[in-house]
């Protein structure tokens, strides 16, 4: 039996028997995750009436905000090439979130280990529809290269594979979707 | 109970009375006598969706489109466009098959430790697990309540003791709202830590009931009475004012529809924290509730069961007049002694409730109410300022008080000046057009 401590880190499952399972064995049917489900969901409607803001960079610290409360652990807000082929509705902003992980999403593919992608699916999901509801353009549609949008907008930096190590956290973060929009914001870089 | 004694449990066995005792629920809830288990068309949502509690009520609940954005994809039936709402795409989801390859559970114990981790790794605030009794469930034939969505299945048209036995264990998880929004009740900055931490909640016990389905097992969601799974599970005891009292977070968390499972666990026991020693004495709930919803008398006998009743038709009249300013009252939940921040002088406290002899209880409730209403007053009136909402801005007006903000904002109104929030004299208002029993 392990020595623990008050102050020793939260257990390390190491007495769970199920805990392997959890994290590591992908489920049977995709349709018992809430990750697939949060994914299949279309987008809602962009309200028709804009809601009048305040300056972008107070505008930026609400969408900061609202993201920590709705569980990201990093946001920052990212400027995007609007004349890039990657960006064809031309929004010029990215809003990217970050969540804490304890196991790396890509290695565990148990429910478990999928839960910082369920909390990051939670946060764009919940935080792109205030968005449509202020009255801008803003989608979570999953797209290749969030981790490079992250260190553009200075959440941490790539290491050489590619994840995101931040001075917080090291690499046990996951960056959710990055969110595009139209809401006027001062970016982070 | 191990797996094998689950699977060669014997099907046909008459229900004489001995096979479900009456359960004990705690010193807050006594199941007295005869107890009809309730049709769930018969509470306050089916029964307002179908009309039957006026025109108000109907539209307020139907038609209604909040003015707040946040309410708007955060609370139930006020959206714009019901695909933002996380609790409709979670809820009207197909759900998955129960895998067939079931993993054998040799130590309910370990089992009930693991369901209990992965319920706050995946952000629970509080589990609990209750023995399934037949009277904690909805009454066979009505359907499943399961709120902006469906839950249909082969076990629709059992009954409670049929279910009670095929399905021996309900656990029920819940999220806790933030204090300190909290403090902004009767204002969005008070809907936005309700609904949020609200739709939270749903996307956990939804991902536990997948997981469950994962180990093998069924899963049963919309059967069982939340607040009954809730205080049977030792989540709480049952206050004055309705709400299930946690221990941490007081009246301040949600109870949301519980999972039924044949899943070999170990049930918790009833707990008790002195929310019944409390409630004699106290009465803030029903003396700050704005529609008098709540008894300031003693329990009554309803269904069988001895409880404080509060009268749910009035609670439920007043959402309509206050739509335009606020989604959620929670004052009852506000003003309870109960509610505090979960820090050490509140475990503390709770814990000398916990300890003290019932024949010393009065006195320590009466300390503990003179200190409550000497620091945190009546009602809470605190002005709160949360991402450009502001409690000190009166319902319904609107005006920028965001510090260094140098957008142009014409022809808003005025914040009031100093450091009290807005609190609405509803309880005299009220009086004009809330009809009250006796």
């Amino acid at each position: 039996m392990a020595i623990t401590f008050p102050w020793s880190k939260r257990n390390s499952h190491r007495d769970d028997p199920y805990w392997n399972f959890f994290i590591n064995t992908p489920p049977a049917d995709l349709g018992n995750t809430v990750t697939e489900m949060i994914r299949k969901a279309p987008e809602g409607n962009i309200f028709p009436a804009k809601t009048e803001l305040h300056t972008p960079e107070i505008t930026t610290s609400h969408v900061k905000g609202m993201a920590e409360y709705f569980g990201a652990a990093l946001t920052g807000i990212a400027r995007l090439d609007v004349n890039d082929g990657t960006n064809p509705e031309g929004l010029p902003f990215a809003v990217v979130c970050a969540v804490r992980a304890e196991y790396d999403p890509r290695k565990s593919p148990g429910i478990g280990g999928q839960v910082p992608v369920q909390n990051g699916l939670f946060v764009t999901f919940v935080l792109s529809a205030w968005i449509r509801e202020l009255g801008f353009r803003a989608t979570a549609a999953p797209q290749p290269g969030d981790e490079k949008l992250a260190a553009q907008a200075r959440l941490g930096t790539l290491n050489s594979e590619g994840r995101l190590v931040t001075p917080q956290f090291g690499v046990n973060v996951y960056v959710a979707n990055a969110i595009r929009t139209d809401l006027p914001l001062a970016p982070d870089g | 109970m191990s797996k094998a004694e689950i699977l060669e449990e014997p099907e046909v066995e008459k229900n004489d009375g001995s096979e479900f005792p009456t359960p004990h629920l705690g010193r807050s809830v006594r199941i007295v006598g005869q107890h009809v288990n309730v049709d769930m068309n018969e509470s306050p949502h089916p029964k307002n969706a179908r009309g039957e509690l006026g025109k108000p009520l109907f539209n307020w609940y139907r038609n209604t489109v909040s003015k707040d954005a946040l309410t708007r994809v955060s609370a139930p039936n006020h959206f714009a466009d019901r695909r933002q709402f996380l609790t409709n795409v979670i809820n009207r989801s197909t759900s998955g098959k129960i895998n067939p390859r079931r993993g054998a559970v040799d130590d309910p114990a370990a089992m009930t430790r693991h369901i209990k981790t992965v319920a706050l790794y995946m952000g629970a605030d509080v589990v609990g697990i209750a023995k399934a009794h037949p009277s904690y469930l909805y009454a066979s034939g009505g359907g499943r309540y399961v709120q902006d969505g469906t839950a249909k299945d082969e076990y629709q048209n059992y009954t409670p003791e049929e279910l009670a036995r095929k399905f021996p264990y309900i656990i029920q998880a819940t999220t806790a709202w933030d204090y300190n929004k909290l403090q902004a009740h009767r204002h969005h900055i008070g809907d936005a830590a309700y609904h949020v931490s609200q739709i939270k909640g749903v996307m956990v016990l939804k991902a536990l009931e997948g997981y469950i389905k994962e180990l093998g097992y069924t899963a049963l969601r919309g059967v069982v009475t939340p607040q009954a799974a809730g205080v049977a599970g030792g989540i709480g005891e049952l206050g004055r004012n309705g709400l299930v009292i946690n221990k941490n977070f007081g009246a301040r968390v949600h109870m949301p529809d519980p999972i039924m499972t044949d899943l070999p666990l170990l049930a918790d026991e009833p707990v008790d924290i002195g929310v019944e020693d409390f409630c004699k004495i106290c009465r803030k709930c029903a003396n700050t509730c704005p529609t008098n919803s709540i008894p300031f008398g003693d329990k009554v006998v309803h269904n069988g069961i001895e409880k404080y009743k509060i009268n749910w038709l009035t609670c439920y009249k007043l959402r309509p007049y206050v739509h335009d300013h606020w989604g959620s009252c929670l004052t009852c939940a506000a003003v309870c002694p109960f509610t505090k921040p979960n820090v050490w002088w509140h475990t503390m406290t709770v814990s000398l409730l916990h300890a003290c002899p019932y024949f010393a209880r009065p006195s320590l409730v009466r300390f503990l109410k003179w200190i409550d209403d000497r620091y945190w007053g009546m009602v809470r009136n605190n002005r709160v300022r949360w991402l450009g909402y502001d409690s000190g801005v009166k319902p319904g007006d609107q005006a920028c008080t965001v510090a260094g903000c140098n957008a142009s904002h014409e022809g808003k109104g005025q914040a009031v000046v100093g450091d009290a929030g807005y609190y609405a004299p509803l309880k005299e208002n009220t009086n004009r057009f809330v009809k009250r029993d006796a």
